[in-house]
């Protein structure tokens, strides 16, 4: 119980670090030798030539890197930390695998019966404390939120076993925060590219999601950190998939900025702006909220099959132009935005601004959830009218302009901080209908609450700033594209235009990566 | 317009046709159909006036009747037959000739020349009745019965025993005379049917079981996958060799069940149960709703959470030391409705039974040739040949089972579990999923659990029954 106290009191000097940035450094000096190992931004520690040598790491593995399947986990002790959406599904995978696995959850948890105490036991699964189940694991799984991942590791490492592995499913804490994990340790990243319910439900099938694969270069003492991570990703039906094999930090510099921007900030700005629009212009407020709730899910679904090219080659010629006209207008003014999105990701000022807030319990993020809670958008039911797929392209030319600018910008941005250009098409392009499906779901609310804390604080920043700067580009904006569609009489198009129009399309660099990882997707997925 | 009100009908072999109710209208041209031994020529003789009746009432059955019948030839034969036993003088019969069978008093001799002449029969016109081959005979009765201008025209197999020539020329004839004459079929082949059948009877044990509109298209193709399983000689196509499953000691059982608990946060669904599985046993597992039959199963097949945490031992392994499903499952061939609702995958037919292979649902592995030729048989065995390509989601509710039926029979598994197979499902479509199993249970290489609400529902081949009860105790 002295050391929970001890930790609480060291703990909150640490936030309180983050408001006063000039002690930061020295109360870290004074803490790291007590036994808490903190650091700062690890991103920052290394020299530019590593930066750059981590960012671009990103491979889409072959099926036979995994014809070892789980031996090297087998007869291993696996004990997850955390038994909520993806700790429980993630668990039920590898116990179907033959793995063996247990749950450890705080007394607090247990005593009470929480729901995460339940979701574990009545599954039939081995529920203990820290420090029952801890020392006995080979593996450790953290799949906590990111948010709980300081004090959790902080109490579980002097737990661990001598040269057992600690695996992440987001490397926010180890990149981010500069979690020092002791030298014995292994430390892998295995994350699911899909909800819990999908990485269960998948599994069942015989399929499995696609899965993103790293080990920590730095905790590898015993350089099996990739033979654990391929046998995790097996366990979890990964492999049948596809897996990616990144780094740390290519995985949360790439996340972290496709989160904010295309993926949930631009289709939050978007929603807001093309349904105030409509409204001011007359149109029917059920059928405006409609448009967009499922708007979003139908545009991008051609955007997955086909990419940006094939979203807009749903359009008419008239409004294909339009819509790329359109877009390169968003570009030129959202461009800054999105540089200053990455910069601030790659520079270490999100994550602490973003951690004052977690210090601050949240005000910020709790705060904005409640303000988006209240826009019009979010309020107006969607009427009870039919809408045609096509009828969603042709009355929602602005927001496909929208994606295809957020998709590019943020692809763009990211391969120019030297992300490789398959880490950025998946955390943009790639990930966007995924989101989109969210709200047409349940709206705003649906998607701020499926997607962790750190993406919805970073759609929020973004929501912030974009609003305001697309204040004078929208007040040019009529119902011909948002709402009604083009009128029949401006159906003629320029031939030289068309071409340019379309040679523009398919030559941007998203399109080129798109199609090859598109294609192994389907390989690994196709029905033979 | 013929009617048969609730009809029971005996005929001199003790076969009884029951239950029959049936109207043919004018300008309807019905087939009768069903296996063998069903009472589909029965029912054609009760409108020539044959039979006993013991029940019911008909109205309306013409006077002059045009019948072209196995039967009907057997007693033509059987009559010339007599003759010449009836014949005391001692002089050789030589029988009656052609002509004289053919142009009798209510025959249109235009007509029975013109048929003679199509048929090319003129060379047959001076010999013996009994002396032609059964199909020089069947042509003679033809001619008959399509020249006495018939009030209705009963073809029970017309073309039976006639060369495709005969056949093709029948077919043309036939197409006119439907013009002016109504005409009752019976085929057991749905392949020979003539365009002009307007309606279909399908027959069962002496019932008529089935009445369906030709332009009804969809009650028209079960029908067929109907008759094609109760007419094939049902060969379940072999397993792929080339991917065995690996092989069972023989003397443990397949599945053994101990002191079986599971319990939820508020309620105990099973309690202390035990089960045992022999090789080559079938069983019926029944019980009300919520007795816990599915949960039960799911314990067998790896799907309930709480395997990890009773005493089971399936195929060789005991649960919970670090086996993968995967290698319980191969064991296992599993139908269910929820399977079928958790079956929505864009794929075609022989991808879903292609998937039974790998117990997965969708086809996420590159499948042999061996597997495709393998799932094409099966598709051929369900009536569904050369439909492999078709999309699973367009199929109709009750193929998409048998489709599901022949995915879980696929690689040949020890255990069959049938989790209320014909739930949700119509008559056409119950019989057709009864149909294969009681095959499957026949060639007894693959043990059967057949989960039922009904314990008296039982299944020919099935001997070995569990009834669960609501449970109501503690663990």
């Amino acid at each position: 119980m002295a050391h929970y106290v001890a930790y609480i009191s060291i703990y909150e000097n640490i936030n309180k670090a983050y408001y006063d940035a000039s002690f930061t450094r020295l109360k870290l000096l004074i803490l790291q030798p007590q036994g808490f190992p903190m650091s700062n931004n690890y991103f920052n520690t290394l020299p530019l030539r590593e930066q750059l040598e981590q960012l671009a790491k990103c491979r889409f593995m072959h099926m036979n890197e995994f014809t070892d399947g789980v031996n090297a986990l087998k007869g291993k002790k696996m004990v997850i930390i955390g038994c909520g959406a993806q700790g429980l599904n993630q668990g039920l995978n590898l116990r179907d695998s033959g793995l063996d696995v247990s749950y450890t959850l705080r007394q607090s948890a247990i005593d009470e019966k929480r729901q995460s105490f339940k979701n574990a036991s009545e599954n039939g699964f081995t529920v203990g404390t820290y420090e029952e189940l801890i020392p006995t694991a080979d593996i450790v799984l953290n799949l906590t939120p990111d948010k709980q991942h300081t004090p959790v590791v902080t109490a579980v490492m002097p737990l661990m076993k001598q040269g057992a592995c600690l695996s992440y499913s987001h490397g926010f804490n180890i990149v981010e925060e500069g979690m020092q994990v002791r030298d014995d340790l292994t430390v892998i990243m295995v994350a699911p590219k899909c909800p819990g319910s999908e990485v269960r439900a998948e599994y069942v099938r015989g399929f499995g999601v696609p899965t993103l694969i790293a080990v920590h270069e730095n905790n590898d003492p015993q350089g099996h950190g990739l033979a654990l991570a391929k046998a995790y990703a097996v366990g979890t039906g990964g492999h049948k998939a596809g897996v990616l094999m990144s780094s740390f930090i290519a995985e949360v510099k790439s996340d972290l900025m496709g989160e904010q921007t295309i993926l949930c900030g631009m289709l939050q700005t978007g929603s807001l702006l093309c349904f105030d629009k409509m409204i001011d212009k007359g149109v029917d407020a059920g059928y405006a909220s409609k448009l967009i709730q499922y708007g979003w899910e139908t545009i991008t679904e051609a955007l997955k099959y086909g990419g940006v090219t094939n979203m807009l080659d749903r359009l008419s010629n008239p409004a294909k132009i339009k819509a790329f006209d359109l877009s390169e207008e968003l570009k030129v003014i959202m461009r800054p935005l999105y540089n200053k999105h990455q910069d601030d990701i790659i520079n270490g000022t999100f994550s602490r601004t973003m951690m004052a807030d977690w210090a601050n319990d949240d005000i910020n993020l709790l705060g904005w959830r409640a303000e988006t809670g209240e826009t019009a958008f979010e309020k107006t039911v969607a009427g009870d009218v039919e809408i045609s797929e096509q009828e969603y392209f042709d009355h929602g030319i602005l927001m496909v302009a929208m994606v295809k600018a957020g998709v590019e910008l943020a692809f763009e941005t990211m391969t120019a901080a030297g992300i490789i250009a398959d880490s950025a098409y998946y955390e943009s392009l790639h990930e966007t209908p995924l989101i989109a499906n969210t709200i047409a779901r349940k709206k705003l609310y649906e998607m701020n609450a499926t997607i962790s804390d750190t993406a919805e604080y970073g759609c929020y920043l973004y929501n912030h700033a974009c609003l305001p700067l697309l204040n004078d580009f929208m007040k040019d904006i009529d119902t011909d594209v948002i709402g009604r569609g083009l009128s029949s009489d401006d159906n003629g198009v320029d031939n030289a235009r068309l071409i340019e129009v379309n040679e523009a399309l398919r030559s941007h660099p998203v399109e080129a990566i798109g199609a090859t990882l598109r294609g192994h997707m389907a390989d690994m997925k196709k029905i033979i | 317009m013929i009617q048969l009100h609730n009809l029971a009908v005996e005929f001199d072999e003790g076969f009884q046709l029951k239950h029959i109710n049936w109207q043919i209208e004018q300008h309807q041209h019905w087939l009768i159909t069903g296996a063998n031994g069903a009472g589909k020529s029965a029912l054609a003789a009760v409108l020539a006036g044959y039979g006993e009746i013991l029940a019911g009432n008909t109205s309306g059955l013409p006077c002059n009747i045009g019948w072209v019948s196995f039967e009907a030839q057997a007693e033509l034969i059987q009559a010339e037959l007599k003759k010449d036993d009836a014949d005391i003088l001692d002089v050789i019969s030589l029988g009656t000739p052609v002509r004289e069978i053919i142009f009798t008093a209510e025959i249109d001799t235009t007509v029975a020349q013109g048929l003679i002449h199509k048929f090319e029969l003129n060379y047959i016109l001076d010999r013996a009745f009994r002396k032609l081959s059964t199909g020089e005979s069947r042509k003679v009765i033809l001619i008959r019965a399509l020249s006495c201008h018939a009030d209705l025209l009963i073809l029970d197999e017309p073309f039976d025993g006639l060369d495709s020539t005969a056949h093709t020329l029948l077919q043309h004839h036939l197409a006119e005379v439907v013009q002016h004459t109504p005409v009752v079929m019976v085929l057991n082949r749905f392949d020979e049917i003539p365009e002009f059948i307007s309606h279909i009877a399908y027959m069962e044990q002496g019932e008529l079981r089935h009445q369906v509109k030709r332009e009804d298209t969809q009650a028209y193709a079960e029908l067929y996958q109907l008759l094609h399983l109760k007419t094939t000689d049902l060969q379940v196509p072999v397993a792929d060799t080339d991917n065995v499953i690996p092989a069972l000691d023989p003397q443990q059982p397949l599945v053994k069940l101990s002191n079986i608990c599971i319990k939820h946060t508020d309620m105990v669904l099973l309690n202390d149960l035990n089960w045992s599985i022999e090789p080559n046993q079938n069983w019926q597992l029944s019980g009300p709703n919520g007795s816990g039959k599915t949960a039960l199963l799911s314990l067998i097949t790896g799907d309930h959470p709480q395997c990890y945490t009773n005493d089971i031992f399936v195929f060789g392994y005991q649960r919970g030391n670090g086996e993968s499903i995967w290698q319980i499952k191969q064991y296992i061939g599993y139908v269910s409705t929820a399977l079928q609702w958790e079956y929505r995958v864009g794929t075609s037919l022989r991808n879903v039974i292609i998937s039974g292979f790998y117990d997965s649902i969708g086809l996420y592995s590159r499948s042999s040739d061996r597997q495709k030729q393998i799932a094409d048989q099966w598709l051929a065995l369900l009536g569904m040949p050369n439909r492999g390509d078709q999309p699973f989601n367009k199929l109709s509710y009750g193929d998409q089972r048998l489709l599901l039926i022949a995915r879980a029979m696929v690689k040949h598994p020890p255990l069959l579990i049938l989790d209320e197979p014909c739930l949700g499902l119509d008559d056409i479509n119950r019989q057709l999923v009864l149909a294969l199993i009681e095959k499957i249970c026949a060639a007894r290489e693959t043990s059967v659990i057949y989960v039922n609400h009904h314990a008296q529902d039982r299944i020919a081949g099935i001997d070995n029954y569990l009834a669960l009860e609501k449970s109501s105790d503690n663990c």
